[in-house]
């Protein structure tokens, strides 16, 4: 690797303070599970590394007003295992519990996790379905960005130069929801998904009210099933229309051929995860 | 007979070392000014080198030294056929060969220095595929192999490697005699050993002028002759000392790049460190070689096979280098004829040359590829003609007296034996518990290996016996092993036996370890060796007139005469015994009708054994080589298009982990009739080559889907599933 | 560039200048001398390089050894007290959960920090736990009993 300047800003200012210095030649680090990666086998050759890894105030997990709130800096591991997580959001707490091993899950951070932009990781799906927003801070100022607008290509986020990842608020779901995390590892289980899908269902007695569908794997991003909740909203449900409900993602994924997995045989997955996401939803919204 | 030591499930106390990170492999090895070696490889699968500019990369801070095949001398190497240069000289045959090698202070600095040096290259035509490669006007890889030293004489097509054929009876005619025939063609892939520590090496040149070698190797003697030929010195000059190995299940048996940190030694004046990157392991590393076999089977009305032919390619890629048997081939051809009687037998293995990864051994070499398709073969027969797979085999099977493919005699078969054993273990003839759930039954069976081993013992002034041996410890649990052996012979306790690791200067020669040799060899020699020291003991005893029990007095009164008691053996197994080991596996599985995944629910295992010296690691060697199978069977794959690797890290190779190992039955059916000391067998490479066709043919039972590709993945199973019946 | 670090490694404090993109793996095996902590795969997948950092366990393969410089540092070298192999240690020797041992210092540190967090793990917690720890010699059946071994002999 070359040997790159290495800053360990203590606030959010100094950090993009050194962006705005080193512009392109200077690449964001916080757990550097995909990044030291990408170092070592030179893919990536910054001239300055800004590690975040000691900006204060950046790792807590918070309560507030019917969502919680991760600093960008929360740890998969401190995500996995947060009792208000747990508690409020169970379906995330699944999700990142998932993701790779425990180590990894020691390192990487959400904030990093976004802004890796990688499709086939596993919480950016839950939190698409979750309707999660990304509290992004940068040279011009603080904005926020509903996570569907986050993604842009493959590992391409919408974080501008010297912009990073702050935070990111989830609502808690509505009383009288269930919500469920499928992640189909056909070979071994430490495994990216082939196909993974989030599904949120809220039930109107044998009505399913609405539904939020969002799928990993199949795709140049994390992607809603909006055709399929299209479908099912307002609509009794029954073995039929889940599906229909399969077959209409079929028409929205766009997957890649890869060691995973075919094109064809992840489409035709994502089809039988979502109906399993969906049968699993619906019984744990129907539980009382 | 029950022993006192030999049979006892007695912890080995190298875990010691092992658990508390104190033992040093050879990448730990560090030695005064060390520097780091790390190769360039060629990015294009066949192409001619028309120039290497090392300037810029000469010129970078830290850099020590940069070779081309230009600054080395003009040969090439191998194990048995020499047809590698150490560095490319005017050709590069595969992507990922070396073509030029630096030395720097640091291993980051030296491989910076690899992005520096300029290579033009010109393209030639390259050849990938198999079939495609022995097709006439296929590109071809190597001009002369038949000049090449070691090279067999027959070559049917310039990219055929070798020819390995096995003969019994007459095969027309027996097909004449069958009343059906079946064919069938399956294929296996590229697949990597897998252990976790990539080849190292340090080689320094100490004062004397000598090459002393510190290597992931496990034959350290052939390594000395290998590599006094590589560097063109008197064998004397080289000593290869001794280091555990992490792992090798057949793959570290070359010399790999310790020529090139030879030759950077000499270069710099300093010890040079070289240890693959994973990366490299997965282009250039000496993986398992792909196949497509081709079984032809005739068999009579009531089921009883008449005739077999079988086909086996092997993909051996850019080299032949890697392969260590004489024949250049794969031992493995000869379970062409399984575990079954088959008086009208032909089997041919060929080795291909391609434009990929030159492949090498892996536990049991060739035999996973046969075996898969072998017994796929037997089962989808046993459907064809109505027959239960379990009764069909049973029809067939190997008794006393019969002869293997190679002619060798077999006693003590207990093939019918073994295979009741699984079956009753695992419940063969109950109902399944559920739809979409299946059993699958595969046999192979296991020769205990050949080979030549040292073994010296001697008694020291405290009554102790040291044991030396120049086996490296792969990590099968040997050593303990031999020391349980000495034990038992001279009546003493384990703690009473230390190990003494040799190196090279020690000993004349030894095979080292591989092909389940070593309880057979090395456990004969520490065996023979301690009976002789047993003589002397109580000769001495007699003549002193104390009893023989009494070592330490033994040992003293000698010592006051300055002499020290000793005895040495060599053992050498010319031929292979006429016994071997049969295994017989079971696997349950479940099938995802939705998904075509398959899960094993469980899988049973049944082994042919002699006297088990050490039960503890007898078991694991069980154990570990049934997850290799389960890998190869279900998960494990090196994927590759045009020659390229796209597997590039050891996360993309998918080997089992702990959550995916299925509840595991083990039953040993004991015969106290090995070659080996104490009657003892061989287990290293024999829980293996069944359990890819037990799974198939369990999947097959399971759904119908009958996959003849390993692995079998989800997604092939979903598309069988999705097929029209014909 | 290089940057001087300040870490703890098994309760000694050591100051090491460090290139920027020397990982914590290659700092403590090289600048250290503590080979106990092996580089399998490179990448972070196979557990041979575990460590625990503030008793955390972590791929120090893929960890630059600058992220460590404050921090403290606990490699396989750091388990046995007074020439005592600690109990993990110990149920991995007795139960023989290991072969060729070079996952071994990894699997050693994982289930530590395992049984630190969790005494007495369900087999389930236990392979999902170990999951990052790939072994090829063994087959994992001896590595769970080895476990199970300690996490019982705690109990008692």
């Amino acid at each position: 690797m070359n040997a790159f300047d290495y800053r360990a800003p203590r606030t959010v200012d100094e950090a993009l303070a050194i962006l705005r210095e080193y512009g392109e030649d200077a690449r964001v680090i916080a757990g550097g599970t995909a990044l030291v990666t990408m170092l070592r086998q030179r893919l990536v050759r910054p001239g300055c590394l800004v590690s975040l890894r000691d900006v204060a105030g950046l790792d807590r997990v918070d309560a507030t007003n019917g969502a919680l709130s991760f600093g960008a800096l929360v740890t998969h591991r401190q995500s996995e295992t947060s009792p208000l997580v747990r508690e409020r959001i169970p379906v995330l707490a699944e999700t990142f519990r998932r993701v790779a091993t425990v180590r990894i899950r020691h390192m990487a951070t959400l904030g990093g996790a976004l802004a890796h932009a990688d499709p086939n990781q596993d919480p950016p799906v839950t939190l698409l379905a979750l309707g999660a927003r990304v509290q992004i801070r940068g040279a011009g100022g603080s904005r926020e960005l509903a996570i569907d607008e986050f993604f842009r290509d493959y590992y391409e986020s919408a974080l501008a130069p010297g912009e990073i990842v702050t935070g990111v608020t989830v609502p808690v779901p509505a009383a009288g929801s269930g919500a469920a995390f499928v992640k189909f590892l056909p070979r071994t289980a430490d495994d990216y998904a082939t196909v993974a899908v989030a599904a949120i269902v809220t039930s109107d007695g044998d009505r399913c009210r609405d539904a939020r569908i969002a799928l990993g794997s199949v795709g140049v991003t994390p992607l809603r099933g909006r055709a399929a909740e299209a479908l099912l909203s307002g609509e009794r449900m029954s073995a039929g229309l889940l599906e229909a409900a399969g077959e209409a993602v079929k028409g929205e994924v766009d997957p890649l051929s890869d060691h995973r997995g075919s094109a064809a045989y992840k489409r035709d997955m994502a089809a039988v995860m979502v109906r399993r996401a969906l049968t699993q939803a619906w019984e744990a919204a129907r539980r009382p | 007979m029950a022993h006192r030591i030999v049979g006892q499930p007695i912890a080995r106390l190298d875990g010691i070392d092992k658990v508390s990170g104190a033992a040093r492999y050879s990448a730990d090895v560090t030695l005064p000014r060390l520097c780091w070696g790390k190769a360039l490889r060629s990015p294009l699968p066949h192409a001619r080198i028309v120039r290497i500019d090392t300037s810029k990369a000469r010129a970078l801070d830290g850099v020590l030294a940069v070779l081309t095949a230009q600054d080395l001398p003009d040969l090439l190497v191998g194990r048995r056929m020499f047809d590698m240069p150490v560095l490319a000289r005017d050709r590069v045959r595969f992507i990922g060969e070396r073509v030029a090698v630096v030395a720097a202070v640091d291993p980051d600095v030296a491989e910076g220095a690899l992005g520096l040096i300029d290579v033009e290259y010109e393209d030639l035509p390259a050849v990938f595929d198999l079939s495609d490669a022995i097709e006439a006007g296929a590109p071809v890889v190597h001009d002369n192999p038949g000049a090449y030293e070691g090279a067999p004489a027959e070559r049917p097509h310039p990219n055929v490697q070798s020819v390995l054929r096995f003969k019994l009876g007459d095969v027309e005619a027996g097909f004449r005699e069958a009343d059906r025939v079946f064919e069938h063609t399956f294929t296996t892939q590229l697949a990597h050993q897998g252990y976790l520590e990539p080849h190292a090496g340090v080689v320094a040149l100490d004062e004397g002028g000598r090459v002393q070698v510190w290597a992931s190797n496990k034959m350290p003697f052939r390594l000395k002759e290998l590599l006094a030929l590589a560097l063109r010195l008197p064998p004397e000059r080289i000593r290869v000392n001794l280091t555990p190995i992490g792992g090798d299940f057949g793959g570290k048996g070359s010399i790999m790049d310790l020529p090139l940190a030879y030759h950077l030694a000499r270069a710099t004046g300093r010890p040079v460190k070289m240890v693959m990157r994973y990366t490299e392991e997965l282009m250039a590393g000496n993986p398992r070689h792909p196949s497509i076999v081709t079984f032809r089977t005739g068999v009579t009305k009531d089921g009883r096979i008449v005739a077999r032919r079988v086909k086996a390619l092997f993909n051996s890629g850019a080299y032949a280098a890697f392969k260590p048997a004489p024949s250049v081939n794969l031992g493995g051809t000869s379970m062409g004829a399984g575990v079954y009687r088959i008086p009208n037998l032909f089997i041919e293995g060929m080795c291909v040359y391609t434009n990929s990864i030159p492949c090498g051994h892996a536990r049991s070499p060739g035999e996973p590829q046969v075996v898969f398709a072998g017994e796929s073969h037997m089962d989808m027969i046993a459907r064809e003609i109505g027959l239960d797979p379990a009764e069909f085999r049973r029809r067939n099977l190997l008794v006393d007296g019969d002869h293997l493919a190679n002619g060798h005699h077999l006693e003590h078969v207990r093939a019918a034996e073994t295979l009741e054993a699984a079956l009753k273990a695992s419940h063969w003839d109950e109902p399944k518990p559920g739809p979409w759930i299946g059993r699958g039954v595969a046999m192979t069976h296991r020769h205990i290996g050949v080979g030549f081993t040292n073994a010296r013992v001697r008694l020291t002034e405290k009554g102790h016996v040291i044991l030396m041996t120049a086996l490296p410890d792969t990590g099968t649990g040997a050593p303990l092993v031999l020391r349980q052996i000495v034990a038992e012979v001279l009546g003493l306790s384990l703690d009473e036996v230390e190990i003494e690791l040799a190196n090279t200067d020690d000993f004349e020669t030894d095979s080292g370890v591989g092909g389940s040799r070593v309880t057979h060899t090395g456990g004969r020699a520490a065996y023979h060796a301690a009976e002789t020291l047993k003589e002397q003991i109580d000769a001495e005893a007699k003549k002193l007139g104390i009893p023989v029990t009494s070592l330490a007095g033994v040992a003293q009164a000698v010592a006051r005469e300055g002499r020290t008691l000793e005895a040495s053996h060599f053992y050498d197994a010319k031929s292979h015994a006429a016994v071997t080991s049969f295994t017989a596996q079971v696997a349950e599985v479940a099938v995802d009708p939705q998904t075509g995944q398959v899960t094993v629910r469980r899988f049973t295992t049944a082994h042919d054994v002699g006297t088990i010296i050490n039960p503890i690691g007898h078991q694991g060697q069980i154990e570990g080589g049934l997850i290799q199978g389960l890998g190869y069977a279900l998960m494990e794959e090196m994927q590759t298009e045009d020659g390229r690797i796209s597997t590039v890290s050891l996360g993309d190779v998918k080997l089992p982990t702990i959550l995916d190992i299925p509840p595991l039955t083990t039953v040993l059916l004991h015969d106290p009739v090995g070659p080996g000391p104490f009657n003892a067998k061989a287990i290293g490479e024999g829980s293996i080559s069944a359990v890819a066709p037990a799974i198939a043919n369990a999947v097959a039972d399971a759904c119908g889907a009958r996959i003849r590709d390993l692995p079998i993945t989800a997604e092939k199973v979903y598309a069988a599933l999705r097929e029209p019946r014909s | 560039m290089t940057r001087v670090i300040r870490l703890s490694v098994n309760g000694t404090a050591h100051e090491v200048d460090v290139p920027t993109y020397r990982t914590l793996l290659d700092c403590l095996r090289n600048d250290l001398g503590l080979t106990g902590s092996k580089e399998g795969c490179g990448v972070g997948v196979c557990g041979a390089c575990t460590v625990l950092v503030d008793g955390k366990m972590i791929s120090s393969c893929i960890a630059l050894a600058v992220f460590a410089d404050g921090h403290e540092v606990t490699t396989v070298e750091g388990l046995a007290e007074d020439e005592r192999l600690h109990p993990v240690q110990q149920a991995f020797v007795d139960a023989g959960g290991f072969q060729c041992g070079i996952c071994t210092p990894g699997q050693v540190v994982s289930a530590k920090a395992l049984l630190d967090e969790n005494p007495h793990p369900s087999d389930d917690e236990i392979r999902e736990w170990m999951a990052g720890n790939l072994c090829r010699c063994t087959g994992y059946y001896k590595i769970l009993e080895s476990i199970r071994t300690a996490a019982d002999r705690s109990r008692a």
